[in-house]
């Protein structure tokens, strides 16, 4: 109360200590953000990641090799045979020429920068959502949710050293492009306002470029901005358009998926099986929130209700961020990357207010000796931020240490209020400067401070466990523990580079589509399908290929000019996502296309089975045949660790593929075509040769089924 | 029609007085026919309640090529609490697809309408249903006037049950080679409820359009959209989109103890309807004590009631946290836990 006049010279000085206070915890959030991320390197080895990063690996390549015009100009012949792909024109360019600059400007080490990228954008991310934070509700707050940001596992997930991803980057644009544009609102000023612009152009150069040019997409982006802005109140459209653009271009980045399934999900995963078959489509159950952002899920309505009160531009434009990304993470797993800023900066808004309460109280009352009921002044419903100014002094040592900075904020605030004539809402903002001292009882406050750190805490543990247990796997290199110590299973690569040394440089290798970039990028040869998969009717030809019989797939393949068919088993180590568990995703993909491929005829009474009761169909296609050729050489029994079961058809010997190479633990199996000549031997062999009596009869008569390429 | 008409109620008064004359000599063709045109008749959407004795009469003891022929839905009564049967919903349908054909048919001459549309009940009408061979519900059969027997006539294909009454009128299509017409569904507020409607937003306009000039209605109210937006949180973090794409029930039945119900599902890609509402109210209520603690509680003048709503609210959120953790761990079998340096390890 008192303190308000008499506060201006050792304020200024508390000012520039809390500034640089700031700008130091700023750095150790960054180096927070950074490092929580380097688990997978520290526990696996400085390698990319996955499926996707591995072309944003091979595209940065090619661009820090022959330049940008080259790589407009790029049609990959590798892909896609033989259609190839128009790189230049249908990638998200962003990531790509954000490394390429970091490698150009930094480092010259391509793959280092590329594993490196996601981490330090997530630093970027960090101070950005400081950014943003700030200008909704103050320094203290921003300071928390960037701390909460560094650390929160579903951008974890997305952004651990290796995954060379959009995501990871785009993360920041997102969050920096919110920053600029709330900054436009909150100053008026022309200068951010174009910065807004630039961010945001950059922002769709990393995804949206292609999601907007296809029409259904663009079209639904409107609609639904439009659809919005009827009934909400204090957003102009534009915001609206970053909101759901980004949830759409989220959405779509995953190729095939549209509005459409956000919307109707019922129907996307019904008929298009490829969008049924990501998991990441799913939508999430309420254990997924507890992993994905963990307590901040306890923290984010506090948030809501302090942006309420009072509500601004900028706070209406948080809840406004917030509402839809919840909204839209509830009906697909993976929109949670989406959420997981807009509940650290609700969460970081809950905490500050909740800790400038509570220090508030008991700074108020230590000194209590002296009676001291705070006096009788109006009670006025400017919230607790426009009044801290002149009552706190230093800060509660034991808490966060973000919330010594968080004084300097009321002025400048309060500087801008004047600024903006066209306040909707009627703040009663510094007119009423009386102050009544808002306290809690002492011990009350000091309990539930320790209770917020507690929560604190945890929430900094479960994310430390889970950057370093759950989300740091490379998926390239497993490992298992074992009593008798750590198992590393390399075959991928193994695999990869038996193709790239074995084989010649313009060989075919069909697989099925998830090991598509992988193939491309490592073993450096020609795929038929990759990751990116845009032409359905090509991804089904495999699937057809891979549930029909030998001959029938010898042809298809063998139309594709393919040399070498890759298949992944995990059915010796008890690798579960291996392709005899996505096989009936190729059997629906394929049947989608080419009828004769029916779903029904892999099943037996709806289940889906490999032991003795299996179908004929299922044990003669050549999923099953390439998988478990010579399996029951490894145990005699031929068991499946993965389907827990003993297989159906355990001898048997392949007439027109001949296994060429398999690796270690018998993951990768790499199998090459038979020259026309051997197949003719090998189909007059057939009778004879065949142990099991009834499938060389079963075979030809799947013979008879047709072939799609003919 | 005209001429018509005096005949049906001929027949009407006729066919009771004939059953009992000549129960021993069969009725013609013509007769059964004028029949079942009779109880079409009394049945307000034109399907015909099947029962053993009529199974008997128009199918088993009729003559072979029958001049009509009956399109049959088989019902269970006590299946219909079943929900994910929809016994009731697909009876509801079959009933518009009836009238539906009636409509359509309505001009046109008598022998496009001898296709009749019937139900038949199981608890009553059981050895029709052995005779029909009828072991799982829902069941439509066509039985066309040359089918010997009814174990010979078609059964609609049990996928095409989920597009309700299109699939149904395209089997009935596709079987009698007689277009159904369009399925005219009842519009879902009558004639007469819109007109009260509009009267009634009639009468309101003027005090609504004064509140809206006014600023004063519940979309001006800065509380409507901070409860709407707690309330889309809620909705969201409870997983209901889950619950509703999926089809969750609220809660299942434990097959050992049908008493018991189960309202938690172990395992992290499922949860029941009740189990996610709860962990969402437990995630919102946390956020609301917070929220209430910093921006009511601290307005409050007396501090004992601030030390008692306090000691209630960290209590109450202490404990939510727990539950929710405890049932994280539970559900999910994780088990978080933190990374020490070596050296405090004793």
């Amino acid at each position: 109360m008192a303190a308000t006049a008499e506060t201006k010279g050792p304020s200024a000085l508390r000012n520039a200590f809390g500034g640089v206070l700031g700008v130091f915890i700023l750095l150790l959030i960054g180096v927070l953000a950074f490092s929580i991320r380097i688990f997978s390197v520290i526990k696996y080895e400085s390698v990319i990641h996955e499926f996707d990063p591995y072309f944003n690996y091979r595209v940065t390549q090619y661009l820090t090799k022959n330049g940008i015009y080259d790589f407009w100009n790029w049609f990959d012949d590798r892909t896609w045979y033989p259609l190839g792909r128009v790189i230049g024109g249908t990638v998200y360019p962003g990531l790509t020429l954000t490394a390429g600059s970091m490698w150009w400007y930094v480092l010259d080490m391509v793959e280092t920068v590329c594993v490196f990228t996601a981490p330090i954008f997530s630093a970027n991310a960090a101070w950005a959502t400081y950014l943003l934070t700030k200008e909704v509700k103050g320094t203290g707050a921003g300071l928390i949710a960037a701390a909460l940001l560094a650390m929160v596992p579903s951008y974890i997930s997305r952004s651990v050293a290796g995954s060379y991803d959009n995501e990871a980057v785009a993360i920041f644009a997102l969050v920096f492009t919110f920053y600029l544009y709330v900054k436009t609102l909150n100053t008026g000023s022309l200068f951010y306002a174009t910065l807004n612009a630039l961010s945001y152009f950059y922002m769709v150069v990393l995804g949206t470029l292609l999601a907007s040019l296809v029409p259904v997409v663009g079209f639904n982006a409107v609609m639904t901005s439009e659809h919005f802005a009827s009934f909400l109140v204090f957003m102009e459209n534009v915001t609206l358009k970053h909101n759901d653009h980004y949830n759409i271009e989220e959405a779509f980045s995953w190729h095939y998926a549209q509005l459409e399934c956000c919307f109707r999900r019922t129907y996307a995963s019904k008929y298009i099986p490829i969008i049924a078959s990501v998991s990441e489509h799913q939508p999430p159950t309420w254990p997924s929130y507890f992993m994905d952002i963990n307590v901040l899920a306890f923290l984010v309505p506090a948030g809501i209700i302090a942006c309420f009160l009072p509500l601004s531009d900028a706070s209406s434009f948080a809840v406004l961020y917030l509402v839809t990304s919840v909204y839209f993470s509830g009906v697909m797993v993976r929109l949670m990357l989406v959420l997981a800023p807009a509940a650290c900066i609700m969460s970081g808004i809950a905490l500050s207010e909740a800790y400038d309460v509570f220090t508030r109280s008991i700074k108020l009352q230590l000194p209590n000796i002296l009676d001291n009921s705070p006096d009788a002044g109006d009670i006025n419903s400017v919230s607790s931020i426009a009044q801290n100014d002149a009552s706190k002094i230093d800060s509660h040592a034991t808490t966060n240490k973000s919330e010594t900075v968080s004084k300097e904020r009321p002025s400048r605030k309060n500087r801008k209020k004047e600024k903006e004539k066209e306040i909707v809402e009627k703040v009663p903002s510094n007119s009423e400067n009386k102050k009544r001292l808002l306290v809690l009882p002492l011990e009350a406050s000091a309990v539930s401070i320790l209770l917020l750190i507690v929560l604190g805490g945890f929430y900094v543990v479960h994310c430390v466990w889970a950057a370093a247990e759950a989300y740091s796997a490379p998926s390239i290199v497993l490992t298992s523990y074992a009593p008798d110590g750590l198992h590393v299973f390399d075959d991928f690569r193994e695999a990869y580079a038996w193709l790239r040394h074995n084989t010649d440089v313009d060989d075919k290798v069909a697989s099925w589509w998830d090991y598509g970039y992988q193939t491309t990028a490592m073993a450096n040869r020609t795929v038929i399908v990759d990751n990116n998969t845009w032409n359905n009717t090509h991804i089904a030809t495999v699937g057809t290929a891979m549930s029909s019989p030998e001959k029938a797939a010898w042809e298809i393949f063998n139309s594709l000019d393919v040399k070498y068919v890759l298949v992944v088993f995990g059915g010796l180590v008890g690798y579960p996502s291996d392709d005899i568990n996505k096989f009936l995703w190729m059997v629906r993909i394929g049947g989608g296309v080419f009828p004769h491929i029916r779903e029904p005829d892999y099943l037996r009474d709806g289940q889906y089975r490999i032991d003795a009761q299996a179908t004929p169909t299922m044990l003669n296609c050549l999923m099953y045949k390439l998988s478990y050729y010579r399996f029951v050489e490894t145990d005699g029994k031929a068991f499946d660790r993965v389907r827990r079961t003993e297989i159906g058809k355990k001898y048997f010997k392949l007439t027109h593929f001949e296994e060429v190479f398999t690796t270690h633990h018998w993951m990768v199996r790499i199998y090459k075509l038979k020259p026309p000549k051997n197949r003719i031997r090998g189909k007059l062999k057939k009778p004879r040769s065949t142990s099991k009596s009834s499938s060389s009869n079963q075979k030809r008569a799947g013979n008879t089924q047709k072939n799609p390429w003919q | 029609m005209d001429p018509r008409k005096p005949l049906l109620l001929l027949l009407l008064v006729a066919i009771p007085a004939l059953i009992s004359l000549s129960s021993a000599t069969s009725p013609t063709a013509d007769d059964l026919v004028a029949e079942l045109e009779t109880l079409r008749v009394q049945s307000p959407s034109g399907v015909i309640h099947l029962d053993d004795r009529s199974v008997s009469r128009f199918l088993t003891s009729a003559p072979v090529s029958r001049p009509y022929s009956l399109i049959i839905f088989f019902d269970a009564a006590q299946l219909r609490s079943k929900p994910d049967l929809h016994l009731s919903h697909l009876r509801s349908e079959f009933a518009l697809v009836s009238s539906s054909f009636a409509a359509h048919h309505a001009s046109s001459p008598a022998t496009s309408l001898r296709v009749f549309f019937c139900d038949i009940e199981f608890q009553e009408s059981q050895s029709s249903f052995s005779l029909f061979g009828v072991t799982a519900l829902p069941h439509l059969r066509y039985v066309g006037p040359h089918h010997r027997s009814p174990r010979d006539s078609e059964s609609m294909d049990q996928a095409g049950f989920s597009r309700l009454a299109e699939s149904m009128a395209e089997f009935v299509e596709a079987k009698t080679k007689i277009p159904v017409g369009p399925i005219v569904r009842p519009p879902p507020i009558s004639p007469r409820q819109i007109a009260f409607l509009a009267v009634a937003l009639l009468i309101s306009a003027p005090f609504l359009i004064k509140r809206i000039l006014d600023g004063d209605t519940m979309l001006h109210d800065r509380r409507f959209w901070m409860a709407l937006a707690v309330f889309v949180y809620f909705f969201s973090v409870a997983g209901t989109m889950h619950n509703i794409i999926r089809k969750m029930p609220m809660f299942l039945q434990d097959r050992n103890d049908p008493d018991r119900l189960i309202f938690f599902y172990q395992g992290s890609g499922m949860q029941l309807g009740a189990e996610g509402f709860a962990v969402g109210f437990l995630y919102t209520i946390v956020g609301l004590i917070v929220a209430f603690a910093t921006h009511v509680l601290v307005r409050v003048r007396n501090t004992t009631a601030q030390r008692g709503v306090m000691l209630v609210a960290m209590l109450v959120a202490f404990w939510a946290v727990k539950k929710v953790i405890h049932l994280d761990n539970w559900k999910t079998g994780y088990s978080v836990h933190a990374f020490w340096p070596t050296s405090w390890r004793w």
